[in-house]
């Protein structure tokens, strides 16, 4: 019985592989095919157009599209570096996770490619900080975003109240919520709408460039807690239950004019321009610079940048590098500033691009400056566990469950206890 | 050893004969069954002892996942909240489906469409059926609160915007979705039992509800075993809901086991620990079986 | 044979009970069914609108063209039929073994079976993910068919419809010269259809809605199934919730068939004829 058990098993694994070799990929008449981990690709259009263009400016190189829901992105690229796959290149969509892939040894050394092509990576404006090991580069970044200040102007006009200036501190930003709020029920407008993730709060204490979520002493954020609690109270913002309870989205309450002012990531801009062009929304919307408190200097504001790295366990480096190299650089700068994403790489000819993209509100740029941008997320260990924890801490404060002491002596506590297990 | 007997050697020839057909029936599921899930979870059960990142070698940690478990906040109030939203779900679940089933059992007009009403849910997509309920339970305008309101509660509960109430509306929703999944093994169990017994009965001058505690209940005792263990293990490792409800929220209100290990395991990328909590899961749930095997031993000596 | 009264009022009573649980079941799905012709701005309003303002048809065309929707429904189909089928075939033996054979290690074994539905998947997912990679078997159906095919759940579920058949019935069948092999196809089988229906609905609706596994296996969109195309309209920045109810209304419609098809073994035969009261 165990022999003809052993036998089965053998045959059984002899068939499976024998069915698989199929799927190989790799060179046929001299074409390498790369695959990309990408997520949401519908909602990306550009990373399409920077294929096209490096496929017709590359004709040895095909460049295969691995698509995931952005939801699930990161799980799965973990798994399948885990997994020994030999995906060749991949986005970090969390930023700070690149420190662990690097920590396993998942990630190619970028440094020798980088100094054989050439390339200053102080044109990256120090975006490159975070993907920076022991002196070594390991991520070439390509976009960045930053929070900034949405608002929609039909409501300004109608209230005949002039749009946010540029240089706007929170207390100016809470009065002219109040001011801008008005109706009942249904048709109900809000003054100003935070988002319900934790970061649409905790970043404006972050935003200071002094302190981040890894700090371990919260007191920092108690203004801005108090702060959105008086403006619930008062009723210039929706309440936290009702949008963390029904799940609304950022983009839903504002593109159907419900809102005046959201403050909210760069993303949100390619969005816009996507459901006013397809007319699902008819907001007639501007940005302008994130509010800043009175000790902070205008201009700062908090960001991310998001990296492609290079599978260690990739097959083709050099190819890899090709495209990586092609994307994070001025063709591939040129190409996302004209899908209205803001590159990494720093330099006017992009910015321009990207202010004259369709759709583009007229001021963008104004709206964008930015002095100093602190990471959402520094890449520490522990840091998703922690912010976590501020998660969970930031939902019970703005219940109303816990008061803003209790949720920061909570938090305190909190970190302790993570960071000692 | 002592001389076996001629029929001592039959007997034993035939036992090991029928062995071998045994092993013949369990061997096509069974080879698969070890290659595929048995050796994985053997695997766990190694890696709850372990520190590993997933990739590189790992090393023996000890009891050093347990302890750590031990120690977190978020696992002990999990913990509990687990043993609350199961005993809740099995119960309630377990006696909707058999009511449901034997309701529609009956010869009744639209049946058919009535069982393909109660299992719906179950098959509607997670992400759909998550949006739909949040927006049903919404605290100040949604549906369920407007209903409440009307028949005089003033002051009705928060939902899923409440520590207190949250996991309750979970437990709704998850009731409303495994109802009718339940129903359908009550109604495969009904089908089994011989008409010649009711007929008996029903000649002794039983009432309705004398034969569904004498005949109706001791013959389904199969059935409800296998109710009660996968509604125990499911409500266990219930994940899929909470996630597209509340995220284990608001707080950790509802973060239950399941959620704590995929945390662990998709968020932290903690392998180590998410193993060590999965055995103290594992555990609860063997206990649990090993009681129930037991009564179900009980009712097949009986037959 | 005796046949008992109906009382009217009883059964006024038990349909107007169970039309009141069929309605607020229901409701959640007929949101579902009202939000597939909105806006995705339009999904989330206060007051709920059962009764869209205009109803947005397209919705239905645009899953069509926004994702290869025909190719995941074939895919899902695939995958859902073969696994049902293997899984029918292997569980119905091995459950046989396991209830009416007698063979050293057998309870330890079936308690082997419902010991690893005890784990989580998420905890044992990685070492499988590793044993796929090395049989080079990453985004193929195959992998999917292989791990999903000899679940534990197949085997328990029909192992406890077994248990109630009396073994005098299997030792008269042996009597008349039947192998155990006969036994089990002439005497077995066709006294558990409702349990064989019983799993194929579940096993049918099991893979059919399942997500996690093909979004961890599946990497190139011609082997994507259908939860993944629903999931493709939830985004980063904004989901699209008007396309996801439109596709997850067209997803039920299968499983429904197959419901409706199969339930039909659940049907009062002479077995449950005294259950009326």
């Amino acid at each position: 019985m165990k022999k003809a058990l052993t036998v089965l098993l053998i045959a059984l694994i002899a068939m499976t592989s024998v069915f698989a070799n199929g799927a190989s990929e790799s060179s046929e008449d001299g074409v390498t095919t790369l695959t990309l981990a990408f997520w949401d690709v519908s909602q990306n259009n550009y990373i399409n157009e920077v294929i096209a263009a490096f496929e017709a400016a590359n004709p040895d190189i095909k460049i295969e599209l691995q698509d995931t829901p952005s939801t699930e992105y990161i799980t799965k690229l973990n798994t399948q570096l885990n997994g020994g796959s030999d995906v060749d290149m991949f986005f970090v969509k969390e930023a700070d996770k690149t420190k662990t892939f690097y920590d396993r040894g998942q990630l190619t050394d970028l440094t020798p490619y980088i100094e054989a092509s050439g390339i200053d990576m102080a044109d990256y404006n120090g975006t490159d900080a975070n993907f920076i090991f022991d002196g070594k580069v390991y991520g070439m970044p390509v976009r960045t975003d930053q929070y900034v200040l949405f608002y929609n102007k039909d409501i300004f006009d109608a209230a005949g109240v002039p749009y946010p200036d540029n240089d706007m501190t929170w207390t100016e930003f809470e009065d002219l919520a109040l001011q801008l709020t008005s109706g009942e029920g249904a048709n109900k407008i809000y003054g100003a709408h935070f988002h319900s993730w934790n970061a649409c709060v905790q970043n404006w204490g972050v935003q200071d460039g002094k302190h981040t979520i890894m700090s371990g002493e919260y007191s920092f954020f108690k203004p801005y807690y108090e702060m959105v609690l008086r403006m619930q109270e008062a009723g210039s913002c929706m309440d936290y239950g009702t949008i963390q309870g029904s799940g609304i989205g950022y983009t839903d309450v504002f593109a159907r004019g419900q809102v005046a002012m959201l403050p909210m990531g760069s993303w949100l801009i390619q969005t816009m321009i996507q459901k006013n062009a397809t007319g699902e929304s008819t907001v007639n919307w501007g940005v302008a610079v994130i509010p800043h408190a009175e000790d902070v200097p205008n201009g700062y504001t908090v960001g991310a940048t998001t990296p492609i790295c290079i599978n260690n366990a990739s097959k083709n480096k050099d190819a890899a590098w090709r495209f990586v190299s092609f994307l994070a650089g001025p063709e591939g700068a040129q190409i996302l500033a004209e899908c209205g994403q803001v590159p990494a790489l720093s330099g006017e000819e992009y910015l321009e691009a990207y202010a004259a993209a369709d759709g583009m509100p007229d001021d963008i740029l104004d709206g964008l400056y930015a002095t100093h941008i602190s990471p959402d997320r520094p890449a520490m260990d522990k840091v998703t566990e922690i912010d976590q924890m501020l998660l969970a801490e930031h939902q019970l404060i703005l219940l109303g469950e816990e008061t803003v002491d209790e949720g920061i002596a909570n938090m305190n506590r909190n970190y302790a206890e993570i960071m000692a297990n | 050893m002592a001389e076996k007997t001629i029929a001592e050697k039959k007997a034993s020839s035939l036992k090991r004969k029928n062995a071998l057909i045994g092993y013949s029936f369990i061997a096509p599921n069974f080879i698969g069954f070890a290659i595929f899930i048995l050796f994985p979870v053997l695997f766990t059960l190694v890696l709850s002892v372990m520190d590993w990142d997933g990739f590189n070698a790992m090393t023996f940690a000890g009891l050093a996942n347990f302890k750590s478990i031990f120690r977190d906040r978020v696992f002990k109030s999990s913990f509990w909240l687990t043993l609350l939203y199961v005993v809740c779900t099995v119960v309630l679940t377990l006696l909707a489906s058999l009511g449901l089933a034997c309701a529609l059992n009956k010869k009744i007009k639209g049946r058919d469409a009535f069982r393909a009403a109660i299992f719906f849910p179950y098959v509607a997509s997670m992400i759909a059926i998550g949006a739909v309920w949040k927006q049903l339970f919404e605290a100040n305008n949604g549906p369920i609160n407007h209903l409440l309101r009307s028949i005089g509660i003033s002051n009705p509960p928060g939902w899923f915007a409440s520590t207190d109430w949250a996991i309750y509306g979970v437990i709704i929703v998850a009731i409303w979705k495994f109802m009718g999944y339940y129903m359908l093994i009550y109604l495969a169990g009904l089908q089994d039992i011989p008409a010649q017994l009711y007929e008996a009965a029903t000649l002794d001058g039983a009432t309705g509800w004398q034969r569904f505690m004498k005949i109706t209940l001791p013959m389904l005792t199969p059935s409800t075993f296998f109710v009660f263990i996968m509604l125990t293990i499911n409500s266990f490792k219930s994940f899929d809901l909470i996630y597209a409800l509340t995220q284990g929220g608001p707080g950790t209100s509802t973060t239950l086991l399941s959620n704590y290990i995929y945390n662990q395991t998709f968020v932290y990328w903690d392998y180590g620990k998410s193993a060590a909590a999965s055995i103290i899961l594992f555990i609860i749930v063997l206990a649990v079986t090993i009681v129930q095997f037991r009564g179900e031993k009980k009712f097949t000596d009986y037959l | 044979m005796m046949i008992e009264k109906r009382n009217p009022v009883k059964t006024v009573l038990i349909y107007v009970l169970l039309i009141v649980l069929t309605v607020v079941t229901l409701l959640p799905l007929v949101w579902m069914l009202s939000a597939s012709f909105k806006l995705s701005t339009e999904v989330f309003t206060f007051p709920i609108k059962w009764i869209p303002e205009t109803f947005h048809w397209e919705n239905y065309v645009t899953i069509w063209q926004k994702i290869n929707l025909a190719t995941y429904t074939f895919n899902s189909f695939k995958l859902s039929i073969i696994i049902t089928l293997i899984q029918l075939a292997t569980s119905s033996f091995a459950a046989y073994g396991f209830s009416k054979c007698k063979f050293p290690g057998r309870n330890a074994l079936f308690l082997a079976y419902i010991a690893t539905i005890a784990i989580p998947w998420q905890v044992y997912m990685l070492p499988q993910y590793i044993m796929m990679q090395k049989m080079h078997l990453i985004d193929t159906h195959l992998a999917i068919i292989l791990l999903q095919s000899f679940t534990a759940f197949g085997v328990f579920l029909l192992r406890q419809f077994y248990i109630s058949i009396p073994d005098e019935l299997l030792e008269a069948a042996r009597i008349d010269g039947l192998s155990e092999y006969g036994t089990f196809a002439r005497i077995v089988l066709p006294l558990t259809k409702p349990a064989m229906a019983t799993l194929i609905i579940m096993s049918f609706v099991t893979v059919w809605n399942d997500y996690m596994g093909p979004m961890i296996y599946f990497n190139s969109d011609r082997n994507k199934t259908i939860q993944l195309g629903i999931q493709m309209f939830t985004g980063i920045y904004s989901t699209e919730y008007g396309l996801i109810m439109a596709t997850s209304v067209l997803a039920i419609i299968p499983v429904l068939v197959v419901f409706l098809a199969f339930q039909r073994f659940f049907v009062e035969g002479i077995a449950s004829s005294g259950l009326k009261g």
